[in-house]
């Protein structure tokens, strides 16, 4: 792993911090993205919380760093379950404000019909206490044991107990809000 | 089980065939894994990663408010050394202010000054005198060994004799070639900033419209001890310092100017409206100021005294709220700074054995 950087720095096996940058995104962009659209099931908003955790990243780090793709996923979890939070509470505002404007978007059955389930459980793991939940969305974004467990900081060996902890509290948690 | 059942032993497996009670909670969280699978899936994402990568090359705000960024920081630590870079700014300052230019200003040891948060707010603002510009930026980078470090910095990285307790051995390096600010002085700017907060400003000496400081900071080097992957997060919320030792080592700073003689710029900045009495009369208080690199202590969240590391005169800061200790001498021309969250006796016992 050793570098020789100043003798060796324009040669092709030595990335400037640009292309190393280039390198992780092309690499980790699906899975963060991912990652943030499992929490927020809005591909847009996902792929804005994968763009924002790139560029602090970028800000902050550097791309060769052996930590790049846990400070990612943890940081797309994170970021997205925050805006998650946030829209929750911009929803109650709006619907406390406007209450009539929210009834008349939300009146055709249909509509409501297709992104109630998605609503419910997005609302669930806002809910959720945020250890649990970034389990859950690491997991179903794609990552094995061990990536959930380097992006969280915590021993491979707890994260089954934490996965079945997680799963029983968002199946808990979205049968509390539909008993609403 | 349910992610893999092959992980089963085949002791497991026959006592699994026989226990109604495993069966039963096997059952439970089989169910609530499937829920769970179902619960959280979304459609397919269909990304045009190039056209990301765009976006975020453009993206305004990756351009840094001072123009670099230490790359090992993680966001939880960011409010304790969010102090630390105010307090940086005024050591700017104030080694301005004591360089006893032409030749050349070089600290040989330290010395503490007690400041307030709101002497580090009335003196950071820099940018209302003049216009900070870098002549060669500050390029802090993480990098994979001691040797790379070396090889960045070309400073020899200390090496640590013993990890207080429950350090991981675990290093990761940082580095940086010296990098060189050049401030110049505004007097329009000043008039102007004077202005708007409606104070008087004092007067400028002659000639120092224009006047030129070059800071020439670095090379340095940074090893920090420790698992950094368990506390680096984009999660604002975690407040947990990392249990990581922090050793550094960087030339010390030199200052020159034109224009201007070192006894103006004390003046001048000693009779600035935002400074204390006690940081003036701290700052008139050190012993030599041409080679005495002031430390400033934030004395609302921490307390220094003065020990002797490695057989010289060094500043130790300690934390009033038990976050940690750290400790800053100079030997050689360098600049030492050992700290972590640890007691004061545990960051002085590695710094004297650093080698």
């Amino acid at each position: 792993m050793h570098l020789e950087a100043t003798a060796e720095a324009s040669t092709p096996f030595v990335k400037t911090r640009d292309e190393a940058f280039e390198a992780l995104f092309k690499s980790e962009y699906a899975r963060v993205a991912g990652i943030a659209n499992r929490v927020l099931a809005d591909p847009h908003e996902a792929e804005d919380v994968a763009q924002e955790v790139f560029i602090n990243f970028h800000r902050l780090h550097s791309a060769t760093a052996q930590f790049a793709p846990a400070w990612l996923h943890r940081a797309a979890a994170h970021t997205a379950l925050n805006r998650l939070r946030g829209r929750k509470r911009r929803e109650r505002r709006e619907l406390a404000q406007a209450p009539e404007e929210a009834s008349r978007a939300l009146d055709p059955q249909r509509m409501l019909e297709v992104s109630e389930d998605r609503r419910m459980v997005r609302a669930a793991l806002a809910r959720m206490a945020p250890k649990p939940a970034a389990v859950l969305v690491l997991r179903a974004g794609g990552l094995s044991y061990a990536e959930v467990a380097q992006a969280l900081g915590v021993g491979i060996g707890q994260i089954g107990t934490l996965l079945r902890r997680a799963e029983a509290a968002l199946r808990k948690e979205v049968t509390r809000g539909t008993s609403i | 089980m349910f992610d893999d059942p092959d992980a089963l032993t085949g002791t497991d497996r026959r006592h699994y065939a026989d226990c109604a009670d495993c069966q039963a909670r096997y059952s439970g969280m089989a169910d609530d894994a499937r829920a769970a699978t179902t619960l959280l899936a979304t459609p397919e994402l269909k990304l045009d990663v190039a056209s990301a990568f765009q976006r975020v090359q453009t993206a305004p705000a990756a351009k840094l408010r001072f123009g670099f960024s230490i790359p090992i920081l993680n966001p939880a630590s960011r409010p304790m050394f969010a102090g630390l870079a105010a307090a940086a700014v005024v050591v700017a300052l104030v080694v301005t202010a004591f360089a006893n230019i032409l030749p050349l200003f070089q600290p040989k040891t330290v010395q503490a000054v007690p400041v307030t948060v709101a002497d580090l707010q009335a003196l950071s603002a820099l940018s209302d005198y003049g216009t900070l510009t870098w002549s060669q930026k500050p390029n802090a980078q993480v990098v994979l060994s001691a040797a790379e470090a070396q090889a960045v910095s070309g400073l020899h990285v200390p090496v640590v004799a013993k990890l207080p307790a429950g350090v991981s051995s675990t290093i990761t390096y940082a580095a940086m070639p010296k990098a060189v600010a050049v401030f110049t002085f505004d007097a329009s700017k000043a008039a102007a900033a004077a202005a708007q907060t409606g104070k008087s400003l004092p007067k400028l000496p002659a000639g120092i419209d224009g006047a030129k400081l070059t800071v020439t900071v670095g090379p340095a080097v940074i090893e920090v001890f420790g698992n950094l992957n368990a506390n680096s997060t984009g999660n604002s919320q975690d407040i947990n310092l990392p249990h990581v030792l922090i050793v550094a080592e960087s030339a010390a700073p030199v200052v020159t100017s034109t224009q201007v003689t070192a006894k103006q710029l004390e003046d001048y900045i000693l009779s600035l409206p935002g400074l204390s009495p006690q940081l003036a009369a701290a700052i008139k208080a050190i012993g030599d100021p041409s080679t005495t690199l002031p430390i400033p202590i934030p004395i609302d969240y921490a307390t220094s005294s003065k020990v002797t590391v490695q057989g010289v005169q060094g500043v130790a800061v300690g934390d009033n709220t038990g976050l940690g200790a750290g400790v800053i001498w100079i030997k050689k021309g360098n600049v030492f700074v050992v700290a972590g969250p640890f007691k004061q006796s545990v960051v002085v016992d590695v710094a004297n054995h650093l080698s």
